[in-house]
């Protein structure tokens, strides 16, 4: 219903703006403190205006900090995310839609399950995986008894252990396999005629060519909406990065810009660098906003054109 | 003939179905064991209602179902167990199936492409299609640029360009208006004429089946009804499923009983004099039963319940016996008597079948 009454528009129009104001005004302080110096900081607080330090602010990010290495690794970790969730969830859609699958009700059932789950709620059991991959199978090998049969024959028992904590493969694994990919291409490829599997079958093309030749290029804008989304969510996990990477080297900038803060007591971070830190840190992810956009609605909308 | 006539021209299959069966478990048979023989180049049309099995038959010559017993022989090859790619099928779908994401030209070309033909007699082969089918200007729009009837004149050509010893249309013209269909229909009988491929076509409409089809394959609840070519199913229809099935309006069927000497409608009028007795399913159609005829012959009282007039001709609904006949007459013909009409039944123009199993009984009214 479209109301017209002029009490309504004013109305919107205040909610609107204080809306605006809360969602601006932090940028604008990050901004404006980013732009002035450190003393300028000590003696007023918070900046209200900008000022002309905000260069020298990021030079010293360069200079003093580990971020842009840090930036590297979360340009990294978040390529690698966002391409493997890509992967991954194009193959067991196209598993799921277009395969008579036994059980495939349940299977879809299950990894739509992943999405109640997030690394967040089972970070504990991630992390002793993540800290020694072979965990599980040593579980298993004890509760089975096969361990002690082992000892008792050779004298040993045996304990698998590879750690993927600190690497660039420990901060990705765990974050690939989600639901939510696979459910968007299994949306897309049921908007597709039904047929299309049979005519390239009926055209010699097999399940790998059709795959290639056909379902690739008509999913194109999914797989740019999928592959903003996730290198977003990639570019700013913080939990998982902080627990599975201890070293300043191995970390990311997200997590890099909160250790910005000193530790000691009484001390007064370095708010204009901090918030020129959040600034460079956030121009990544903005940048791949604003080219992907179109790509990002179009995908998200479903529909072939 | 031109050299375009030429440049296209499939090297006929037969197709032999030995005993195929089509059952999903124990409970759900689509289609009982089925004995066809299809010729080379001839133009088959399988009709039937929806859910009779006839896609499923489609489908299982073409290779996209698997068969779950029986053989099916294509050019005397026995295929039932390759690859689509490997039986020398094409397949033209109701949705038209075109790869939304390339042009026309790619959508046809795309099956000589994967069968790594060289590019410039893929190119010279599609443009001597293109120009066969009126696309040649539109070979570089995408199908989503296209109307219907020309997606479903590139789904034909994506089909032909191959040179199939065998086309299978699965209802290509169920999309598409009334005019188009018209249009289409008129376009794939010239189509068959020049290139000659065995084509099997399924359709739930009639009118393609009686236009297009060198014979016809009646297909009921996955069983073979009628298979015979359209002038002799629509005048000697081997059941009363067939007889009710093909004709627009289809054919009265009324029960009667024989007592020896004539045949009666169950209020006792006399509609022919036939020494058979028993229960039986007597048809006739619209068009043969007349409004005056020779003084003798049998006539009944039916009173008119409502006319249609169709330009052409005139279809009158009375009602005969606790059922409903339907007369066709010449446009404006009107009977004398507004109401009460008097009908003959032509014993030559009769079907007789048997009550029990609705099959025809033939020659019921000649040995006379």
């Amino acid at each position: 219903m479209i109301e017209n009454a002029r009490s309504i528009n004013i109305a919107a129009s205040l909610i609107l703006i204080v809306g605006i104001v809360y969602i601006i005004g932090p940028l604008y302080l990050t901004l404006s403190t980013a732009s002035q110096s450190y003393e300028f900081m000590l003696r007023n607080g918070l900046a209200w205006y900008p000022g002309d330090q905000l260069f020298i602010n990021i030079g010293r990010i360069f200079t003093e900090t580990r971020i842009p290495v840090q930036m590297l690794n979360s340009l990294t970790v978040a390529l690698s995310i966002a391409f493997f969730t890509c992967i991954l969830s194009f193959l067991t859609a196209y598993a799921l839609v277009y395969f008579r699958i036994r059980w495939a009700g349940v299977v879809f059932a299950l990894i739509l399950a992943t999405i109640m789950l997030p690394l967040d709620i089972r970070v504990i059991t991630t992390y002793q995986v993540a800290s020694n991959v072979f965990s599980p199978l040593n579980a298993v090998l004890d509760a089975t008894g096969l361990n002690d049969l082992i000892a008792a024959i050779f004298g040993a028992r045996i304990e698998f252990e590879w750690s993927v904590l600190n690497t660039h493969f420990g901060l990705v694994a765990p974050l690939v396999a989600h639901g939510t990919g696979t459910f968007l291409f299994r949306q897309f490829f049921r908007t597709l005629p039904a047929d299309l599997f049979k005519a390239a079958r009926m055209d010699g093309a097999g399940p790998i060519r059709f795959m290639v030749d056909v379902l690739l290029p008509l999913s194109r804008t999914s797989f740019a909406a999928l592959f903003v989304l996730t290198f977003l969510s990639g570019w700013t996990q913080y939990l998982w990065p902080l627990v599975a990477a201890s070293t300043p080297d191995m970390t990311t900038a997200v997590v890099g810009l909160a250790r910005l803060a000193p530790d000691q007591d009484g001390a007064v971070p370095d708010f204009p660098m901090i918030m020129a830190g959040a600034v460079l840190v956030s121009l990544i992810p903005l940048a791949m906003i604003a080219f992907l956009q179109r790509y990002l609605v179009q995908g998200l909308v479903l529909s072939e054109k | 003939m031109n050299a375009i006539d030429t440049a296209i021209r499939a090297a006929a299959a037969s197709i032999t179905l030995a005993g195929i069966t089509k059952s999903y478990d124990a409970d759900t048979v689509v289609i009982p064991p089925m004995d066809v023989e299809l010729k080379a180049g001839e133009f088959t049309v399988v009709l039937g209602p929806s859910g009779c099995g006839k896609s499923t038959l489609l489908q299982m010559i073409a290779g996209l179902e698997r068969v779950s017993g029986g053989r099916i022989l294509i050019g005397g090859r026995e295929v039932q167990d390759l690859e689509p790619k490997h039986r020398g099928c094409a397949m033209v779908f109701q949705n038209y199936a075109l790869y939304p994401h390339m042009t026309v030209g790619e959508n046809m070309t795309y099956s000589l492409k994967v069968a790594g033909m060289p590019k410039a007699e893929r190119v010279e082969r599609v443009a001597a299609v293109a120009k066969m089918l009126g696309l040649s200007g539109y070979l570089h729009r995408k199908p989503g640029q296209l109307s219907g009837g020309q997606r479903q004149r590139v789904a034909i050509g994506r089909a032909i360009v191959r040179e199939p010893g065998v086309l299978l249309f699965d209802e290509p013209l169920s999309n598409l208006d009334a005019q188009l269909r018209h249009d289409m229909r008129v376009e794939l009988a010239e189509l068959h004429r020049r290139i000659g491929a065995t084509s099997v076509f399924v359709t739930h409409d009639q009118v393609e089946a009686m236009t297009l089809a060198d014979r016809i394959l009646i297909l009921n609840k996955g069983r073979i009804e009628q298979f015979d070519t359209p002038k002799a199913i629509y005048h000697s229809p081997a059941s009363v499923f067939v007889a009710k099935f093909i004709g627009a309006p289809p054919m009265n069927i009324l029960p009667v009983t024989g007592d020896g000497s004539v045949l009666r409608l169950s209020d006792g009028q006399v509609v022919a004099e036939v020494s058979l007795s028993g229960s039986f399913q007597l048809g006739i159609r619209p068009e043969d039963i007349a409004m005056e005829g020779r003084v003798g012959d049998p006539a009944v009282k039916a009173s008119l319940r409502f006319r249609e007039d169709l330009g052409s001709h005139s279809i009158l609904a009375a009602d005969l016996a606790d059922s409903v006949v339907r007369v066709a007459t010449p446009f404006g013909a009107d009977p004398a008597d507004a109401l009460h009409l008097t009908l003959i039944f032509p014993k030559s123009r009769l079907h007789l079948f048997d009550a029990a199993t609705g099959r025809a009984i033939p020659g019921a009214f000649r040995a006379h």
